[in-house]
């Protein structure tokens, strides 16, 4: 008997007549059929995994094949590079910057073109002959048995005039750096115009 | 959850060969993948135009110096405002001379302007293949192409018509490489 009656106790905590509920009195039928549950669609979203995955391949792929190993070559702000279509792809070497009026050998002060502006004429830059004369017998000294490439990149702004341009270009030629390579700007090789293809 | 099937067709009860790959980690390993080469990826596309300062070292005592006549060189000058003049000499000895109007072309690239001269590299591919020493694709050296310049004029001009000369190319043992290289004039 005592068993029967805790059975009872037992349904009658577990089933409720159900009470109040939250937004019923909101009378837009919407709603209603959006909190009931009953009927409606579900509302809990689920993502394809599929194209999920594909997605993500494609763009680890994609960077994968544009990733560079190099870095990024550092460009001051106020220089902007001129730019080529027949061009060859950057190498590590040291980095002549002309940015405004001043001459910088990797980041470091190497002289000023104001002199070779108000002289009007070609000069040789002795603050940058002597830091890369001193370059190039740190490296000597570093690699005694390999041959010196003597390769100088020249960073210039496309305003600078060309006497500063050869200036700079003879004195790292004099200071045992003859094999100068200007940086610029990639322009996509659109066609074969003008090239004399052999 | 993501499988892949390898149906075996073996109903003896042995395991099962069916396997499936966890897609969480995957797709963890894929999205650490991606983070890692966006903030690692490099944008801006910087490259390099040769150029050759051709300063004679001191003579070796060790080589015989052989007597060789000097070979043809472009100069190409950009003194004038209205055209070029392509002078191919070899030493003293002048073979052709001819001059090419100064027409830039404005390219416009993303917002930036870029004047270019296509008429000038036609023109020096077509002299090149008359004049050109080193054509053949055995010849590892390259036509030497001198740059007379105004000291005045800016560095974008310099290298549009570096461009133009470097548009001819030439291969060397199966290689694309450019018909010439470039130099400045001293003067």
């Amino acid at each position: 008997m005592s068993a029967k009656k805790g059975h009872r106790h037992f349904h009658h905590e577990m089933i409720k007549a159900p009470g109040r509920r939250l937004m019923h009195a909101v009378p837009l039928k919407y709603v209603q059929k959006r909190i009931s549950g009953g009927g409606g669609k579900n509302v809990n979203a689920g993502l394809n995994l599929t194209s999920f995955i594909d997605f993500l391949i494609v763009v680890v792929v994609f960077l994968l094949m544009s990733f560079s190993a190099s870095g990024e070559v550092p460009v001051d702000k106020n220089t902007k590079l001129p730019n080529a279509e027949n061009t060859v792809s950057m190498l590590d070497a040291p980095i002549v910057a002309i940015s405004g009026t001043n001459i910088l050998v990797d980041g470091a002060p190497a002289g000023s073109t104001r002199p070779i502006e108000d002289s009007g004429r070609l000069q040789k830059i002795d603050d940058l002959h002597n830091i890369l004369k001193n370059k190039r017998e740190l490296w000597k000294q570093i690699h005694p048995k390999s041959t010196f490439p003597g390769v100088v990149v020249m960073q210039v702004d496309h305003r600078v005039p060309a006497l500063v341009v050869k200036s700079v270009f003879q004195t790292a030629a004099f200071a045992g750096y003859p094999n100068v390579s200007f940086m610029v700007g990639q322009i996509p090789k659109a066609d074969k115009a003008g090239g004399g293809e052999h | 959850m993501g499988g892949v099937s390898v149906e075996g067709g073996n109903k003896s009860g042995r395991r099962t060969v069916d396997s499936e790959i966890n897609l969480i980690p995957m797709i963890d390993l894929f999205i650490v993948c991606l983070s890692f080469l966006l903030i690692t990826a490099v944008w801006s596309q910087m490259a390099r135009i040769n150029a050759n300062a051709q300063v004679p070292g001191p003579p070796r005592t060790d080589e015989e110096v052989e007597k060789a006549e000097p070979e043809k060189m472009l100069t190409v000058e950009m003194k004038q405002d209205d055209r070029f003049v392509l002078i191919w000499k070899s030493g003293a000895t002048v073979h052709a001379t001819s001059e090419v109007p100064r027409k830039g072309v404005p390219t416009d690239l993303g917002g930036v302007n870029v004047v270019r001269y296509p008429d000038l590299g036609k023109e020096i591919a077509k002299q090149w293949k008359e004049y050109g020493s080193h054509q053949n694709d055995n010849d590892r050296k390259q036509d030497q192409a001198i740059l007379s310049v105004d000291n005045r004029a800016p560095f974008s001009e310099i290298i549009a018509v570096i461009d133009a000369v470097y548009s001819p190319k030439r291969t060397f043992k199966g290689e694309e490489i450019t018909a010439f290289n470039v130099t400045f004039s001293a003067r």
